[in-house]
């Protein structure tokens, strides 16, 4: 049997029939025959067992027993009352205005940030499809702000925003934009754009390699054939690379609306929420509520909204693109 | 063959490890164990820790009760206290912040010094806004680890340069002065005044506040703030012209914290800085500082009916509830919170030690006559004006079992104002309604 790259494989090592040919003998190794009896079944589950135990306890239980405490009107301060409250936290969000505010922050982050990470990661992905001289180094270079952690990206964008002696206010002087300093992340106007460019080049590098993966997938023959047909750049571009993207797409606005929906740690460390409220995110409100006010039946309330907004989000884009894909 | 024997060195390591990491958990266990049977356990923030370290072998060797020392970062103090004490660790003797007493006493996490006797004699020689400060509800909760407060520095040299002769005496002085300053192209903004959300904040809004004779709160508790024409509306007036009128102040100035409001004030960016007391020290440092010898203290300037207050601040060694049921363990704590916040011996070793050292306040007034503290600050500071200041010195009047979370609303407020993004009257109508909804709550 052949492999798609023209490798042979071993009878044993078929991963399949073909259609009409005998079915493919049995592995010859034990361990990696199905399990085909109960007692195989009851192995399997043993060995999955310690596994499945740590899950539950890492992961299962913490969320269930977070759903729990968003229930209770639980504040670490006050530690002898904890009054069962049923969906009170829930309510006591909705009703608050600067949640609402928060909400609107956040959708203005997440659209930003995902339009400009797709249209940026787009071309750099049909650049780094092209053959050219230095395209690994470009695309080693690529890498570098994805391989940066946040905490580290948002100190050094710190730096180059700051008002008495950032790179950018330096840079923009020197190219003659301004003629004196300017107020960067303390100017309300411009805190939620300069925090969203620093998310943007910190997560340009894997949506573009998310891109380029889909490109390469391709056939050549395709646009061989529209070539023949007449068809010029733009025409191959809209009608064979667009079409082709959609997949790539889908995964990049889910993946990137959810990191910039749930997103913290630029908000922590550029602006903590300020000035005034102008950052003050929807993930920066249950930070406050918890970690600051100690709140945590109504930090586990807010948890659990925002988990449901980017369930509701991803779930929309899913459907919106799955025709497509 | 080889990976068999790579197997099975793998597997002697990791029973080595392993081995190691059990001696180690018994080690650790063991003095778990020791600190919950005799030993008591201390924590502190990560602050002057070499000094706490020596001043402890001291007192282990004096007493021969021992004592388990731990720190956490200052930023992730309070969280980590609080989910310690929810979770009932062994703590006897711990740092508290005056911002957190009525919190922590509301909660049971922290117990009254008032039966030992020994502790509360030291009143006598304290200031009184630092008794005032380690006191909730007639009951006190502590002694001092170190106390300061907000004081107003000016760099001499910018001000002879711009033909200033005397530092300012009012905030509308400092108004004047910034003006002829910043017309004489020595600084874009003059005054520096740091307006980011942290715990400092309220440090710099109260020394604002109190020095135009405003207060945060009445004697009844209810919120005083937005009274028209009140000195918490004067001051946050001042602050929001000072930026966007006369721009003497920057408005990055919300984005600066104190510690880079005292970088940028040390690099020699401005004229005048509202910063803590102690950190003239660094100031007048030529190893740390480019304005080293320029560094004044001068009193803080006074608003229209206002008067040269400022806000005063304490730390203080507490005890839990826990060391306070334990007899023998109650009085080996507070001859621990004894040995720090009192006498060690004949004199106050550890303030002295903390001052020598840092640069760090004390409560204490009769230390200002002390030959070694004078000798010690007349190598970067006036002692005069240091003490004179401590006397006007008041105890924040926010100070509530809701504090954090009306902080959180008032930061953004007065940020809010500065910034120009609601009226001043707007900004302390909001944090008013803010304190007085969470009083109603609580």
């Amino acid at each position: 049997m052949k492999t798609p790259d023209g490798a042979t494989l071993a009878a044993d090592e078929a991963p399949f029939s073909p259609a009409g040919a005998a079915p493919a003998r049995q592995p010859r190794r034990a361990w990696l025959r199905p399990p085909s009896s109960a007692y195989d079944q009851r192995s399997a589950m043993l060995f999955l067992a310690p596994m499945i135990a740590v899950l539950m306890a890492v992961a299962v239980f913490p969320v269930l027993y977070s759903f729990w405490l968003s229930l209770f009107d639980l504040k670490l301060t006050r530690p002898h009352r904890v009054p069962f409250v049923w969906f009170d936290n829930y309510l006591k969000v909705f009703q608050d205005p600067l949640f609402w505010e928060s909400v609107l922050r956040s959708v203005n982050f997440t659209v930003m940030s995902v339009l400009a990470i797709m249209v940026i990661a787009t071309l750099m992905a049909l650049l780094l499809n092209q053959e050219f001289r230095g395209r690994r180094v470009l695309s080693a270079i690529l890498l570098i702000p994805w391989a940066i952690p946040y905490v580290a990206n948002g100190l050094m964008w710190k730096w180059i925003y700051d008002s008495g002696y950032g790179a950018l206010n330096g840079l923009l002087l020197q190219l003659g934009f301004i003629d004196k300093y300017l107020v960067m992340l303390g100017d309300t106007d411009k805190t939620l754009g300069l925090i969203t460019n620093a998310f943007v080049w910190k997560e340009v590098p894997l949506a573009t390699i998310l891109l380029l993966v889909t490109l390469k997938s391709v056939r050549p023959d395709l646009y061989s054939a529209a070539k023949v047909d007449g068809a010029n750049v733009w025409q191959r571009f809209l009608h064979i690379t667009l079409p082709s993207l959609v997949p790539g797409f889908a995964l990049v606005v889910i993946y990137e609306a959810m990191m910039a929906i749930r997103h913290f740690d630029l908000f922590f460390v550029l602006t903590e929420g300020g000035p005034a409220d102008a950052s003050h995110v929807v993930a920066w409100q249950v930070y406050v509520e918890t970690f600051r006010k100690l709140a945590f039946g109504t930090g586990a309330a807010l948890a659990y909204i925002m988990a449901l907004a980017t369930f509701v989000l991803a779930w929309f884009v899913i459907r919106a693109t799955s025709r497509k894909l | 063959m080889s990976n068999t024997c790579m197997g099975s060195a793998s597997r002697r390591d990791f029973l080595k490890a392993a081995a190691a990491a059990g001696a180690a958990a018994g080690g650790l266990l063991s003095h778990e164990a020791l600190a919950q049977s005799g030993a008591l356990n201390m924590y502190t923030w990560s602050a002057a820790v070499d000094l706490v370290k020596s001043h402890l072998s001291a007192f282990e060797a004096k007493t021969g009760i021992k004592v388990a020392y731990n720190t956490s970062p200052w930023a992730q103090y309070r969280d980590t206290m609080i989910t310690k004490f929810v979770a009932k660790a062994p703590i006897d003797v711990m740092w508290v912040s005056d911002s957190w007493l009525p919190e922590w006493a509301d909660a049971g996490w922290l117990a009254p010094v008032n039966p030992f006797p020994e502790l509360l004699k030291y009143n006598t020689d304290a200031d009184r806004f630092c008794t005032e400060s380690m006191t909730y509800k007639g009951k006190q909760y502590g002694l001092t680890y170190y106390s300061d407060y907000m004081a107003f520095f000016y760099d001499a040299e910018m001000l002879k340069k711009a033909g200033i002769k005397e530092p300012p005496k009012t905030w509308d002085e400092v108004l004047q002065q910034s003006l002829k300053i910043k017309s004489a192209g020595l600084s874009q903004y003059p005054m520096m005044l740091s307006m980011a959300r942290e715990s400092w904040l309220i440090e710099f809004l109260s020394a604002m506040v109190f020095s135009h004779g405003g207060r945060f709160v009445d004697d009844k508790g209810a919120a005083a703030l937005a009274q028209a024409n009140g000195g918490a509306q004067r001051a946050l007036q001042w602050i929001a012209d000072a930026v966007q009128k006369h721009k003497i102040i920057s408005p990055a100035s919300v984005e600066t914290g104190e510690l880079n409001g005292l970088k940028a004030f040390g690099a020699g960016n401005h004229a005048f800085a509202l910063l803590s007391r102690y950190r003239i020290r660094t100031l007048n440092d030529a190893k740390q500082s480019p304005i080293a010898g320029r560094v004044r203290q001068a009193m803080m300037p006074a608003g229209p009916g206002g008067s040269p207050a400022t806000v005063g601040w304490m730390r203080f060694h507490g005890m839990t509830p826990q060391a306070a049921a334990d007899k023998t363990r109650a009085a080996n704590a507070a001859k621990l919170i004894e040995w720090f916040g009192g006498k060690a011996g004949s004199e106050y070793q550890f303030q002295k030690m903390l001052f020598n050292d840092l640069g760090s306040g004390f409560g204490i007034p009769s230390l200002f006559k002390d030959a070694e503290v004078q000798a010690s600050y007349a190598k970067y500071a006036d002692i005069k004006v240091f003490e004179a200041q401590q006397k006007l010195a008041r105890k924040k009047d926010v100070i509530s079992r809701w504090f954090g979370e009306w902080d959180e609303v008032n930061g953004t407020a007065w940020q809010s104002a500065v910034l120009g993004k609601s009226t001043v009257a707007d900004a302390l109508k909001k944090s008013a309604g803010a304190w007085n909804e969470l009083r109603k709550d609580s």
